[in-house]
């Protein structure tokens, strides 16, 4: 009896899978990381200047970082590692902002996969710690994708590294198991926010749906338009409370798996658009593609015969 | 390959217990503090969760090693923040407004701005956790700093008043009666600066 069981855990955790969920968290967190760098262009020296005009000194971030976890890459790091070699802070801060733009350009391409994947990890992780009280959702699940994708056997069977010659068989099995632990994080994390918004009595009546929509700076559809469909607030309160919290149910299965899949894209888009939050709209997608849609159309076909690593027995 | 797997599963239930742990953290401080519509009696059953497990996390030494560990190892793997975005409830939108002080008894009021929508989003969760951050003397900094970079472009004003306050939203019923977002006053700092003519640096 405990041997079945753990046998079927083993298989539950170690599934052998292909590579191709790799390559859409790769791409998807690439566009995620060159998108996310551009969109910061202009602020990036006021984010994360030590004496910004605009927003928080970053040291004083810092500072309380250091105070819990003092071992966590910060913008600091790389200002001093500049100083050394003589570049201003504001030298060093565009540096790291271009380091970060190339590493998510690589991640798209497949372009020395493996380093892309560290740096872009190890620069974003820096800048969410240095501008900790700006940072806000999308920060926290780029990390998330990031530290997943660097932990990764790449280079995928889509990169041009593969083109370029290099050959790496993979662990099939450690592949699985590595998109295992992204499904259950992805789960874990509808089910807390799921479970969170069902404790509150505003999202079963539509009035959190309403604040959220009202709220500046989210509200990108006027309240007057809104209140038009307003009806429909507490039905779409209630919706998403399921949704989210049963999740880590429905998805498994194969007869719901399509539903809820779908369903949580078609959510994701939907924040996307009426609150003007395309990055954690974009991020969220691409997790989900990730975890659960890369074996679902339109992702399940066969790949194209150009890929070498298309010919191994078992496509790693 | 055995051995391999054994080391992948310990790190898997580290990592996992890891994410329940803060998740489950976060829905317990809900309860606890009264955010959500359950009654009574699992407030009071989940203020003592709250003290006897994850308060008693809060207490270890923050130089603990232990903890530094962990909590650099949340902070790697970016789960060190639960998922509970805009749950149980919206929160209040916060303002800031600064009102900017001149030598001739002039008057201007100047809000905090930022160049692109992404930097608006981020200056607004910054108003956001100014807002919320339980330490007054932390808030006052905060606050400060935001001062001291609007003086930075306006150099000639003695001294800025800077108010906090939030956004009351009306509901949807309220707002089809003609009730619109109204502003709250929370606090409000007043920070002195030097004059041009003393030539000193704040």
């Amino acid at each position: 009896m405990k041997s079945a069981l753990k046998k079927r855990l083993e298989e539950f955790l170690f599934p052998a899978r292909s590579s191709r969920w790799i390559g859409l968290l790769r791409i998807g967190l690439g566009l995620q990381v060159t998108v996310n760098t551009l969109s910061l262009w202009s602020d990036w020296g006021s984010l994360f200047a030590a004496k910004s005009d605009t927003f928080i000194d970053r040291e004083l971030t810092e500072a309380l970082l250091s105070l819990s976890a003092p071992f966590v890459p910060r913008v600091a790091w790389f200002v001093t590692l500049g100083a050394q070699i003589g570049l201003s802070e504001a030298v060093t801060l565009r540096v790291t902002l271009a380091c970060l733009l190339c590493s998510g350009l690589c991640l798209i391409a497949g372009f020395l996969s493996r380093p892309a994947a560290i740096t872009a990890w190890l620069l974003h992780l820096a800048a969410r710690s240095s501008g900790g009280f700006t940072a806000y959702g999308v920060d926290n699940f780029m990390t998330i994708g990031l530290f997943y994708l660097m932990l990764c056997p790449l280079p995928d069977r889509y990169s041009i590294d593969r083109r370029l010659g290099k050959k790496r068989t993979l662990d099939p099995r450690l592949v699985g198991f590595l998109q295992r632990l992204l499904q259950l994080h992805v789960c874990l994390i509808y089910f807390f926010a799921g479970l969170a918004k069902c404790l509150g009595a505003g999202w079963w009546n539509g009035n959190s749906i309403w604040r959220a929509l009202t709220r500046s700076p989210f509200n990108v559809i006027s309240a007057d338009l809104l209140l038009r469909w307003s009806g429909l607030l507490p039905l779409l309160g209630i919706c998403l409370c399921l949704l989210e919290v049963s999740y880590p149910f429905f998805v498994w299965p194969r007869k719901t798996r399509n539903i809820w899949y779908v369903c949580v894209l078609a959510m994701h888009v939907g924040i996307g658009v009426t609150m003007g939050l395309y990055l954690f709209a974009f991020i969220m997608i691409v997790l989900n593609v990730a975890a659960f849609g890369a074996d679902l159309p339109p992702f399940s076909r066969p790949p194209r015969d150009w890929l070498p690593a298309r010919r191994a027995v078992v496509r790693a | 390959m055995l051995h391999r797997k054994q080391f992948y599963l310990a790190c898997f239930s580290f990592h996992f217990l890891l994410i329940v742990f803060v998740g489950c953290g976060d829905i317990v401080a809900f309860i606890a503090r009264g955010y959500t519509w359950l009654p009574g009696p699992f407030r009071a059953f989940a203020q003592k969760i709250e003290t006897s497990v994850f308060a008693a996390f809060e207490r270890v030494q923050p130089s603990n090693p232990v903890k530094q560990g962990i909590t650099t190892y949340a902070h790697l793997a970016g789960i060190e923040a639960g998922y509970s975005f805009f749950a149980p409830s919206v929160p209040d939108n916060y303002k800031v407004v600064f009102e900017l002080h001149y030598p001739d008894g002039r008057i201007e009021y100047d809000l905090p701005h930022a160049s692109t929508r992404s930097g608006g989003l981020r200056l607004s969760t910054l108003i956001d956790n100014i807002g919320e951050t339980d330490s007054d003397e932390l808030r006052e900094i905060m606050v400060k700093m935001l001062a001291y970079s609007v003086w930075q472009a306006h150099p000639e004003a003695i001294m800025i008043r800077a108010v906090l306050g939030f956004a009351a939203l009306p509901t949807a019923a309220e707002f089809q009666r003609g009730i619109r977002e109204s502003d709250q006053f929370v606090y409000a700092y007043d920070f002195v600066f030097p004059s041009p003519s003393d030539g000193r640096v704040p």
